[in-house]
């Protein structure tokens, strides 16, 4: 479990909190979604529970990150490391330059925690297999688009198992069924027992894959609840959240008095078609129809 | 020494141990320079450098890049030396104040020769060696591994820094910058987009500093490596026998003058 109690931060040299009196539980095994606005501290959020803040970035931590019943701050590094997988947001920066092909990408995290070569192979194919990016493995990955690239950061995080992913916007340059793919591999990667904090704005993903949710506004969680209570709550915009297509679909009809002001808002398909009182008896002719 | 310079034939020097062919290099820089006559440098040239590019099938890109290098220098070294060798008193051809001596002529053999012989060595272990094959080796052979990095990662990140540039470039250009033709010009022009590209290396070096350490970078657990790197007790032997004869054609001539 994850547990960070009262965690206020400031960046070094600042003296501005970022963050503040941010209390969040995450369970373990579970994908969990962090939501809100540019510049709302996701990315702060992300390095605290993996151990960057303060281990790397220093600056004025308050309060406790727990992970596994260990305090993040009383270990070392490496030690958290071994414990959380940070996936950052640009890609390009996850690559370590150190290598000339995806193959030996992917294992340089292995490298240096020492894993045996023939488990790092295996594993290499695996991971590729899931992301499917097998036939880029013996390509540089300086010669890759930013899509592939980003595939290539998730997977070398991923080579290297920690029970803990953090991942910040780990889809910002993949294409919608690189996405879904990449969402598809961590709702695997839940079922194997890793806990996910994903820092993503895609709401239709986040309900679909995501057991909860958290908004980041105001420098602190502004509100958690399961993704269809968080996507469909009326104050999404003022958090910066993006609500899904359907949410929007149905405040405008509501707007548009089409339908009742009570109705709970759909997040899904499934709900904007019960929601709509659309089914095979309502819904508009089609060209078929007409032959 | 980029990718792009190597050519991955699989021969047999190729499958060589990269330390193997940096200690081979090494060592004839030592003998050549040890021994400064021109026929030293040739033997190497023709009885091992030659040779080796031929059964590296890399002969043709050795002779083109090396030519590139060498053609210049050697052009120079010879009419500068040839023509103003102080010590020179055998008179080859002499046109007005121009005069070209034999000792000038055999200083620049000498000279040339060495230099002829350093470059080719470097060009084939270049052409013969993948970048990231010389770093794991010399990782394994016990170099840091952070200095290894610090050398693969420049190799690396140039080329992909230069491609950020271009792409500052053409959004400034897209935005109304006129790039002119005239190279001091373009200089000048170009001036206020290292800002943005200094700043934002700052940035990705700190970005990539966080991407390096969640991989364990900075861990302590003995390294490993994905790919096996060639040895055998043959070149184990070479890789002590090579510099020891280097070390002879330093100390022999030493002693031989003493004596």
């Amino acid at each position: 479990m994850i547990q960070l109690a009262d965690v206020s931060y400031a960046y070094p040299d600042s003296g501005r909190f970022v963050l503040e009196h941010v209390d969040l539980r995450i369970e373990p095994g579970t994908i969990t979604g962090v939501v809100g606005a540019s510049g709302a501290g996701k990315t702060t959020l992300a390095k605290i529970l993996s151990g960057f803040i303060p281990h790397v970035d220093g600056g004025q931590l308050s309060g406790s990150v727990v992970i596994g019943g260990r305090d993040l701050s009383g270990l070392p590094l490496a030690a958290c490391v071994s414990q959380v997988g940070l996936v950052i947001q640009n890609p390009f920066n996850q690559i370590s330059g150190a290598r000339y092909t995806v193959r030996g990408e992917l294992a340089f995290g292995m490298e240096n925690l020492g894993t045996p070569r023939d488990e790092m192979a295996s594993r290499v194919a695996e991971v590729a297999g899931l992301l499917r990016i097998t036939d880029l493995l013996d390509r540089s990955p300086y010669e890759l688009s930013g899509g592939q690239q980003q595939l290539v950061a998730i997977a070398s995080m991923l080579v290297l198992r920690t029970p803990v992913l953090v991942m910040d916007e780990p889809t910002s340059q993949l294409d919608p069924v690189g996405t879904r793919m990449v969402f598809g591999v961590l709702s695997r990667l839940r079922g194997a027992g890793t806990t996910i904090v994903v820092f993503e704005h895609k709401p239709e993903l986040l309900h679909a894959h995501a057991d909860r949710l958290h908004v980041l506004a105001g420098r602190r969680i502004a509100a958690s609840g399961s993704p269809g209570e968080i996507l469909s709550d009326p104050r999404t915009d003022q958090w910066g959240v993006s609500a899904t297509r359907y949410t929007r679909a149905a405040r405008l009809a509501r707007e548009q008095g089409l339908v009742p002001a009570e109705a709970p808002l759909p997040v899904s398909f499934e709900q904007a078609a019960a929601f709509f009182g659309w089914s095979a008896r309502t819904r508009p002719p089609s060209p078929e129809d007409a032959r | 020494m980029t990718r792009a310079q190597f050519v991955g034939t699989g021969s047999p020097v190729h499958r060589l141990n990269p330390v193997t062919k940096l200690v081979a290099l090494l060592s004839i820089l030592v003998i050549v320079f040890a021994l400064p006559q021109w026929w030293v440098s040739a033997i190497v040239v023709v009885g091992v450098l030659l040779p080796a590019a031929v059964i590296a099938r890399c002969g043709g890109p050795l002779i083109a890049v090396g030519g590139r290098i060498l053609l210049p220098i050697v052009v120079v070294l010879v009419l500068v030396q040839g023509l103003t060798f102080p010590g020179g008193r055998t008179m080859v051809w002499q046109w007005g104040v121009l005069s070209v001596t034999a000792e000038g002529l055999l200083f620049a053999l000498n000279v040339g020769a060495r230099i002829v012989c350093l470059v080719l060595a470097s060009v084939l272990l270049v052409l013969t060696t993948h970048p990231g094959d010389l770093m794991s080796a010399l990782t394994e052979a016990g170099m840091s591994p952070k200095f290894s990095y610090i050398i693969s990662s420049t190799l690396q990140l140039i080329p992909a820094f230069r491609s950020r540039a271009d792409a500052i470039l053409l959004a400034q250009q897209a935005r109304g910058l006129a790039v002119p033709r005239n190279p001091l010009r373009r200089i000048g022009v170009m001036m206020p987009l290292l800002g943005p590209l200094v700043l934002g290396m700052f940035t990705d070096v700190e970005e990539r500093g966080t991407a390096m350490e969640a991989r364990g970078f900075g861990s302590t657990a003995r390294r490993t490596a994905l790919e096996a790197i060639p040895d055998s007790t043959a070149q184990r032997v070479a890789r002590w026998v090579m510099p020891l004869v280097a070390v002879a054609a330093v100390v022999v001539p030493l002693v031989w003058e003493v004596l």
